[in-house]
């Protein structure tokens, strides 16, 4: 316990005369002093602390995990489905399984989310899932207006790909002294074709509803790629004809939820290559799916197309030319703008936004 | 129309979610901008995926860890690789690509340690030194700083026609880099000056990956360490009880605390500053505050109880920085291992205050200086470091005539505030930001952010620092005495409600993991 009475303490006006008085200061002193052993590695023995076994600690962080795992099994099991495949995620499987077994078979778990689902910061979210299976050619394409309209409240939202894109966004129209509200709504690690973390057809009606913007920003596409059912129930895997159908089916259902909420425009930015070639039949198949579903849906919704900006002829590159000078676009992911590359899409993005709006 | 919706829906509840910012949709007036972020700032997903505590793939890493490490613990050539591999597999989550830059890191500084010892010649051990401590130090000016030289710095060495022509690339930064290549640098430079000994290649490798204090620390001596590997740790002696409280404080204090201030009120003011005026840009400056303390001594606090049930013992990181009275005070309070290692191995080496006031301040302003960049390859850690810098110089200056024209509080009101502005210059993201952050704290508004959760939260970590230390201290020792198995059941308590205020998109990581 800390005793002041006791220390010999040095107040502001004191100098080190010697360079053995400096390297005093850091060695311990007397006991209790809070600052000249700014170590305090002896603090546990001094407080006579260190009282139990090592088996106490052994048992106590196993009753711990065995009331974690009876009374929140379920959310092991999730987090297992959400992980990347690979040794970590088949051992969380391997746990969660039966774990979410046993919780499930048990009132714990009920009783838990009844009583801490109210301290949840997720939003509550509306409207219909996904419908399985390919889709038609999409809603007759949207009446749009010819001229420019005001523009009150723009949505910026996607997978991290949306990130730093809806900063950039709104400190351009923030400097711009434009009169928007900028609701930046990104969705890590979150995808159309894996409803795992959040299903997009839902999360689009919601966004509509509750933000209720005049346009809304979409750059989507990095964690795509999974598996999605067919009509049957199949699971088809990326990136056949019959993914890309199933994927453009959902692309357009969210686009009609947007523009059924009242969403006059939808800029919908392309996935630009990336760096691993494995991910570029799935940016290709993304790409191609998107442009179909906006073709289908008229002036409503624009394809703000990156590739020609950051990855001419499909090829992919970390630095583009910037007013002269070559810059860095991409995070070190090869995936991901950085700040700098996400500055030029959102120049991009409000390029096009210019022809429909005033603000 | 519109107006009437969103009117409409506030009525049924949407306010809630929404926050203040929303009723500005409602009624945007010419030339005034608002921005609503809803993140939660996971960076996991398709981003790189970073090592945390809160994670369900920890929960179960750890408790077959700590049984395993205390099962081998009696058999010291069992137990050493054990942990080697348990920390690397730790490590390996993150990338396992940089598992190899550790192990590279360990092998280098081994091999200087060992040269240091086994020559008399001074000038052969000053020369090894360097050598160890520049590659250890050059690792880290590779991964972290040259993204930084061959874009801001060139640009600067451009305008006054010294620009060199670097190769542009992209190079991901090793998660922990900054803190183990510093114990790498403690641990040559302790066995030169003979206050460390050198320890086997194995205790070496246990020492910089000791998975507790791995990716942020705390900055843990070699000779406060190494001792530690020499006999295996006593079985009957571990502070159980201490351990579950850390932890159980560290979770809230992150997930609970931290994570809440800076998805309601931190990071859309600090995204787009211009948007906000002088309440809500004060608020946020004071949420900060409370943010990146409950962050890091939340990280802090779970890694020294995790090293404690494992009977490690970890030096102390903060001791309640912001009843600090000047910012020598806050130094020694604030991230306490990293101020005595800048304080070590930079302040002193350079001379400390042996060489005249004007050496004095400038070695004060080249250490704090470093120890910014330390933090971050960006100019506003340069600017945070220079301020803190002429902080502690004015101090210095005026040497102890402070203390004796004015009282206490007011010592520590103007100091409190003054480590809240630097944390301005810290978290912008870069300097016309500060700017616009600053242009923000003198804008006239309405105070859009204000809720009772968040200023009480404000509140409760500054109110808590400013209390007598004994009766916290009593608290912690009284937790710290009950039987294991009930702070075991009470630590799952805490979990299972902390777990609760989790987003769908997971724990953001700690903010001192990106430096």
């Amino acid at each position: 316990m800390t005793d002041t009475t006791t220390r010999r303490s040095r107040d502001d006006s004191d100098e080190f005369e010697t360079i053995a008085e400096m390297e005093a200061e850091s060695r311990p002193g007397p006991e209790g002093q809070p600052h000249g052993d700014d170590s305090l590695i002896g603090r546990f023995d001094r407080w006579h602390l260190n009282r139990f076994s090592a088996w106490d600690a052994v048992k106590a962080v196993a009753l711990t995990t065995f009331l974690l795992l009876i009374f929140a099994g379920g959310s092991v099991r999730k987090a297992a489905d959400e992980l990347k495949p690979g040794l970590g995620r088949d051992i969380v499987k391997a746990i969660g399984g039966p774990a979410g077994w046993v919780s499930d078979n048990l009132p714990f778990s009920d009783t838990r989310r009844d009583l801490t689902s109210w301290l949840s910061p997720d939003q509550q979210l509306s409207g219909q899932s996904f419908r399985a299976g390919p889709g038609g050619a999409g809603t007759p394409a949207a009446q749009v207006p010819t001229t420019p309209q005001p523009l009150h409240r723009l949505l910026v939202t996607g997978d991290s790909l949306s990130t730093p894109l809806d900063i950039e966004l709104a400190r351009k129209l923030a400097d711009q002294g434009a009169a928007v509200q900028v609701t930046r709504d990104p969705h890590l690690a979150t995808g159309i074709s894996n409803s795992g973390l959040v299903d997009w057809s839902q999360l689009s009606s919601t966004q509509a509803a509750n933000d209720d913007p005049d346009a809304a920003v979409l750059f989507i596409g990095a964690n795509e790629g999974y598996p999605m059912p067919d009509a049957s129930g199949a699971q088809v895997s990326c990136c056949s004809p019959q993914w890309e159908a199933i994927f453009r089916s959902r692309v357009g259902q969210m686009m009609d939820n947007y523009l059924r909420g009242g969403v006059e425009r939808i800029y919908w930015l392309t996935v630009p290559t990336q760096r691993d070639p494995a991910r570029k039949p799935i940016a290709d198949a993304v790409n191609q799916a998107v442009e179909e579903a906006a073709a289908d849906r008229g002036a409503a919704v624009r394809v703000v197309d990156l590739r020609p900006t950051f990855t001419p002829g499909d090829t992919y590159r970390d630095s583009i030319d910037i007013n002269g000078k070559q810059t860095i676009v991409r995070e070190s992911d090869g995936i991901h703008l950085n700040e700098d590359g996400s500055s030029v899409a959102a120049d991009l993005v409000l390029a096009a936004m210019n022809k429909d709006f005033d603000y | 129309m519109r107006r009437g919706r969103r009117a409409g829906k506030e009525q049924h509840g949407e306010r809630e979610r929404c926050r203040e910012p929303c009723e500005d949709a409602s009624a945007v007036h010419p030339g005034q901008f608002s921005s609503i972020a809803r993140p939660a700032r996971a960076a996991g997903g398709e981003r790189r995926r970073q090592v945390l505590f809160p994670t369900v793939e920890f929960a179960i890493f750890f408790p077959i860890v700590l049984a395993l490490s205390w099962a081998l613990m009696p058999s010291q050539p069992l137990w050493k690789p054990f942990i080697v591999v348990a920390s690397y597999v730790f490590y390996a989550a993150a990338d396992p690509r940089f598992c190899l830059l550790l192990a590279a890191i360990t092998l280098v500084s081994q091999l200087a340690v060992v040269g240091i010892h086994r020559t008399e010649d001074e000038r052969l051990r000053k020369w090894i030194t360097a050598g160890g401590v520049v590659f250890d130090l050059g690792i880290l000016a590779v991964f972290k700083y040259y993204g930084f030289f061959v874009t801001d710095v060139s640009d600067v060495l451009d305008s006054v026609g010294l620009g060199m022509p670097l190769p542009l690339a992209t190079i991901a930064l090793p998660v922990g880099v900054s803190f183990f290549s510093f114990q790498a640098v403690t641990y040559v430079v302790d066995v030169k000056r003979r206050q460390a000994e050198p320890a086997s290649l194995l205790d070496a490798a246990i020492y910089l990956s000791f998975f507790p204090h791995l990716v942020a620390g705390p900055i843990v001596r070699a000779s406060e360490f190494l001792p530690q590997l020499k006999t295996p740790r006593d079985p009957h002696r571990v502070a159980v009880g201490a351990g579950l409280t850390l932890i159980a404080l560290g979770l809230v204090k992150k997930v609970m605390i931290a994570d809440y201030l800076a998805r309601e009120l931190v990071d859309p003011v600090f995204a787009v500053p211009q948007a906000y005026s002088a309440p809500d840009a004060v608020l946020a400056a004071y949420g900060y505050a409370a943010q990146i303390y409950c962050d890091f001594s939340g990280y802090t606090d779970i890694a020294i109880g995790l090293a404690l049930l494992m009977g490690f013992v970890f030096p102390q990181n903060f001791n309640s920085p912001y009843r600090a009275t000047g910012f020598r005070d806050f130094w020694r309070r604030w991230h306490m291992t990293l101020s005595r290692f800048l304080r070590d191995y930079l302040y002193i080496p350079l001379g400390g205050n042996r060489k005249g006031k004007v050496r004095t301040y400038i070695n004060l302003m080249l250490t704090m200086t470093l120890g910014g960049l330390w933090h971050g390859a960006a100019w506003n850690f340069v600017a945070w470091g220079a301020y803190q810098g002429t902080g502690l110089s004015a101090e210095h200056a005026l040497k102890g005539r402070l203390g004796r024209i004015f009282p206490g509080w007011l010592r520590w009101f103007v100091t409190f505030n003054l480590i809240v502005f630097g944390w301005i210059l810290f978290r912008s993201q870069d300097l016309s930001l500060v700017g616009d952050y600053v242009s923000a704290l003198t804008r006239s508004g309405p105070a859009t952010l204000y809720s009772v959760p968040v200023v009480g939260a404000i509140l409760l970590v500054i109110g808590l620092q400013l209390l007598p230390e004994r009766p916290t201290e009593g608290i912690e020792l009284r937790l710290g005495r009950l039987q294991p198995l009930v702070l075991g059941a009470a630590l799952a308590l805490v979990v299972l409600v902390v777990g609760a205020t989790v987003p769908s998109q997971g724990v953001p990581p700690f903010i001192y993991f990106r430096f």
